[in-house]
């Protein structure tokens, strides 16, 4: 029996060698290697470790702080707004399973902890590290306005934009996240949290409605073919459409029926109002498929706009190129009143509006207002610059007069107070075969001769399961703009 | 002059064999007079032991000093206490050797409590809150070893109540499946398993102490039935094999203790005590038999459990290849293999190791401390527990030659192995030897009853390494 008690003993003296070799094997031999796997977590880790600056709002309240993790050593972030500002700070995500979004991705060299920058000689001498704080231009008084104005709806998106200096002031979209799980200091909570909103999904909750969602703009894009008629063939302007109930296409035997069947035609300025899509169809076949695509080129179409957002989160709208057309005449026509290939963001949409209402021109549009230093002192401030020269200001000035009449008789009336004139473009785009729609309004104001439009907002709530398939843009998206404009210019509560 | 010498005239002398039996009795005779070493020989084992202990004690208040140092840049708060309980601590488990076991090996609490000692350190860096429950868990293991080498004279005793110890394992197997006992806590890392049973605020692994029961059941049972186990007496072809009938009692507690565990989905102890059931079958027969039949059951367990139990398929598809998903199912291995990785030959020192962060490698006070040692002590730290685990085995296989009788050979080889095994099957798992396990390194991690269990486990090696002593010294001296 000792014989096999010193036998097990070897076995124990072997299993113990298998074991110390394996150690030698990971602790030496492989070390280098488990060092630079891309899952070592010393990357995240340091990021963990570091400090964060805050962001903040325009009127100075906090959206995102970090505090000392009272476990251990690093920092956690807090978006004491939850998804309300989800869109515009992103979220912080240290153990980078996602990527960082937003403010916090775009702005992150300041907002991380860097070597600041020397304001005296003495400073030169004396370096310090210290977290930079990000001011941005949209306010959490709007954004809980647009919030509240979207919550009838699953989906949804508005932006608000000052057109002349293209600070956004409202960017809010449905459905929405929560960045304070993305940041939690649980990285099971935070794969976890990552994992249920879908990713992969382009209708994720991380995906930016206002900037990230294409959809047909409908008869808003009549913005752009208006405009189109002063730039490229003005005698249009003059023209007196017949009334029609469907206009007939070339190149096929397709009609382009009115909404709900309806019969109109007449002026330029009767068809905006009442948003005639015969007539539309027809200026487009008038002006030709060149002309319309260089005008929505002018206005932003098939560019990056570049606000400052990580790339990634902003799409490029879309407008087929103008020789496409001349094979496709009923392409032509839908174009025009923005369906068929046309697609844009709810940014864009406000991009053109903010043209109209500033005199031809879009300012960049951006986020960012300050950046601070710790001691409170001014690091950078936004300099406000055109991005786009869309159109002259004489055709700015007749379209704006034009949807005015949208706003006091057209589609888009009663929606606004009595007393503000407003200049603004209902759209309501059919998708898919069941002829429900995704619903639009634009609206800019003050609109009225001698003012300056302080605001432009753009609302887009695709269709979804609730509501009534035969829903139009001022029904559906039209409150949604009314309260945020009301709201930016100090009507109503 | 030596300790040993000064306590030696402390109390009238007295043989400890001939103490009073009665508890009452032997009370009295532990307060008042009691077995201090008599020889020489064991005196000497005894200042050994004591030079060790101090030496232990010092590498553990360095390490708490590196690691407040790490954390706080401070000395710690309580660096007194600290000092004291150390001390406190060394004195209370010599002088316990001394009383109750003065013969016994010197080397077996030292490392122990060397273990002990650096398991609290990186817990208390890991997560304080268990640290100070690990804390009082030391104290009552300490309690339990001095109360069971009190209590337990003569390892024959426990020879005597085989199937009474077998109807107590058995009823502590089932009692997490009771519902007035069992739970399976949300605030637990249960992970599956239905092991805990609470009481008030309390709650104990009773399988911890099963197996313990189990180990002497085995042991006093192989003893009797050595004979029947052995010879063969069937004819079976051209062969002559053993009765079978002579397994019948021990496969029958076998069948239902795996049962059980199995009920409770505890892999790692259904493995356990196979390999100790395997052991001891094959120190008693000397059939090679048994091994390869063992090996066959267990290929065929693993095989069935692997399709039944979804836990085990899991985990052995995560061991196969934990790259695949690095931050969902893989993610503990894929960190612990890392850990080590950035440990290297020295470590990152204690409390510096990413395994301090929040998240970066969950349960690291538990299955996964081998890997924050790694971190932070390197290989030296690592190499530095196998060899005390292998120092503990060393010392039970040497009680276990020792040994007076059969039944305290078998015992102390069935002990021995269930330590050793568990610290090798452990410790295997984060290096990836083997499959996750889902046990607790002993001494080493965070668990309360595994901690009192493995010290009343010492405290029947430390009993049986007495009797085989005195009784080797008395042939040494004749």
């Amino acid at each position: 029996m000792d014989r096999r008690i010193r036998l097990l003993a070897l076995a124990f003296v072997a299993c113990f060698g298998v074991l110390f070799l394996q150690l030698n094997n990971l602790q030496v031999r492989e070390a280098k290697r488990l060092q630079h796997n891309p899952n070592e977590p010393s990357t995240a880790v340091s990021q963990w470790l570091l400090p964060r600056g805050d962001i903040i709002d325009a009127s100075g309240q906090v959206l995102a702080y970090s505090t000392k993790y009272e476990r251990g050593p690093g920092y956690v972030r807090h978006y004491p707004f939850g998804p309300l500002f989800a869109d515009v700070t992103g979220a912080y995500d240290w153990t980078l399973q996602s990527n960082l979004y937003g403010i916090e991705s775009e702005y992150n060299g300041y907002l991380v902890q860097h070597e600041s920058t020397a304001h005296t000689l003495s400073g030169l001498l004396t370096q310090t590290e210290g977290t930079d704080s990000v001011e941005v231009t949209v306010s959490a008084r709007l954004q809980e306005v647009a919030k509240e104005a979207l919550a009838p709806y699953n989906r949804g998106a508005v932006v608000a934009i000052d057109p002349t200096t293209g600070a956004i002031l409202v960017m809010y979209s449905k459905p929405s996240y929560n960045p304070n799980r993305l940041a939690s200091a649980n990285p099971g909570a935070v794969r976890r949290y990552y994992a249920s909103l879908d990713p992969s999904s382009g209708s994720s909750p991380l995906v930016n409605g206002a900037t990230d969602i294409l959809a047909a703009p409908g008869s808003t894009f009549k913005m752009v073919t208006t405009s189109a008629i002063f730039d490229h063939d003005p005698a249009i302007a003059t023209e007196t459409v017949p009334v029609l109930t469907a206009l007939p296409l070339p190149q096929s035997n397709l009609l382009l029926h009115n909404y709900a069947g309806e019969a109109c035609g007449g002026s330029l300025a009767e068809n905006l109002a009442v948003s005639c899509d015969t007539a539309f169809g027809h200026y487009g076949l008038q002006l030709g498929g060149e002309n319309l695509a260089e005008e929505a080129h002018a206005f932003g179409f098939d560019r990056p706009v570049p606000i400052d957002l990580p790339s990634g989160e902003v799409a490029v709208s879309n407008f087929p190129a103008g020789s496409s057309f001349a094979a496709n005449q009923p392409g032509l026509a839908y174009s025009a009143i923005g369906q068929e290939n046309v697609s844009e963001t709810a940014l864009q949409d406000a991009l053109v509006l903010s043209a109209i209402a500033d005199g031809g021109t879009i300012m960049t549009p951006h986020l960012m207002a300050h950046v601070f230093d710790e001691q409170g002192r001014v690091v950078a401030t936004y300099r406000p610059h055109a991005w786009l020269h869309a159109t002259s200001a004489a055709t700015a000035d007749q379209v704006r007069q034009l949807m005015i009449g949208v706003a006091e008789h057209g589609t888009a009336a009663g929606l606004f107070p009595p007393g503000l004139t407003v200049a603004a473009k209902t759209g309501t785009a059919e998708v898919g075969n069941n002829n429900c729609s995704t619903d639009w309004l634009v609206a800019t104001a003050p609109a009225g001769a001698g003012q300056v439009p302080r605001v432009a907002v753009a609302a887009m709530v695709p269709y979804q399961p609730g509501l009534p398939c035969d829903g139009t843009g001022a029904e559906i998206a039209g409150p949604v703009v009314a309260k945020v404009l009301d709201a930016a210019l100090g009507y109503g509560s | 002059m030596t300790l040993g010498g000064l306590t030696r005239g402390l109390g009238p002398r007295k043989d400890g064999f001939g103490a009073p039996s009665t508890i009452l009795g032997r009370w009295s005779s532990f307060l008042h007079a009691g077995t201090w070493p008599r020889t020489a020989w064991a005196a000497s084992r005894r200042r050994s032991e004591l030079g060790l202990l101090l030496v232990g004690g010092l590498v553990v208040l360095l390490a708490t000093l590196l690691e407040s140092l790490a954390l706080s840049g401070a000395l710690p708060d309580n660096s007194v206490q600290i000092i004291v309980a150390v001390i406190g601590i060394a004195l209370f488990v010599q002088l316990v050797d001394r009383r109750l076991a003065p013969d016994a090996d010197p080397v077996v609490m030292p490392v122990a409590l060397v273990l002990n000692g650096i398991g609290y350190v990186m817990i208390e860096a890991l997560d304080p809150h268990e640290a100070g429950q690990q804390l009082g868990w030391i104290a009552i293991g300490l309690v339990a070893y001095a109360v069971v080498l009190f209590a337990l004279r003569r390892s024959r005793d426990l020879e005597r109540y085989r199937y009474l110890l077998l109807g107590l394992a058995l009823l502590m197997l089932v009692a997490p499946l009771l519902p007035v006992l069992g739970r399976s806590p949300a605030d637990q890392n249960a992970y599956g398993a239905k092991l805990w049973v609470s009481f008030h605020s309390i709650s104990f692994q009773p399988v911890e102490i099963a197996k313990l029961l189990l180990v002497l059941f085995f042991a006093s049972y192989f003893v009797e039935k050595r004979e029947l186990l052995t010879t063969p007496t069937r004819r079976v072809g051209d062969h002559l094999l053993p009765d079978l009938r002579a397994f019948g009692p021990v496969a029958v507690a076998w069948v239902i203790s795996l049962l059980v565990i199995l009920a409770e989905r505890d892999v790692g102890f259904s493995l356990l005590l196979f390999a100790v059931f395997l052991a001891l079958l094959w120190v008693t027969t000397g059939r090679w038999t048994y091994v390869v039949a063992g090996f066959v059951l267990f290929a065929a367990g693993a095989f069935l459990a692997s399709h039944l139990l979804g836990q085990v398929s899991q985990r052995i598809s995560v061991w196969l290849d934990p790259w695949a998903h690095p931050l969902g199912a893989g993610y503990q291995p894929v960190q612990g293999e890392l850990a080590f990785g950035r440990g290297g030959l020295w470590g990152t020192g204690l409390g510096l190791g990413l395994v301090q962060q929040p998240g970066v490698l969950p349960i690291a006070t538990s299955d996964y401390i081998f890997s924050a040692i790694g971190e932070e002590l390197g290989l030296a730290g690592t190499t530095a527990v196998l060899v005390g685990y292998a120092l503990l085995v060393g010392a039970g296989l040497r009680a276990a030659l020792r040994a007076r009788s059969e039944f305290a050979k078998l015992a102390a080889i069935g002990l021995t192995v269930t330590l050793g095994f568990q610290a090798l099957i452990i410790m295997a798992g984060p290096t990836r030897l083997l499959p996750d396990t889902g046990m607790t390194l002993p001494f080493v991690s965070y668990g309360g009853s595994s901690l009192v269990a493995n010290y009343i486990l010492l405290a029947l090696l430390m009993r049986i390494s007495d009797e085989g002593s005195k009784a080797s010294e008395a042939s040494w001296r004749t």
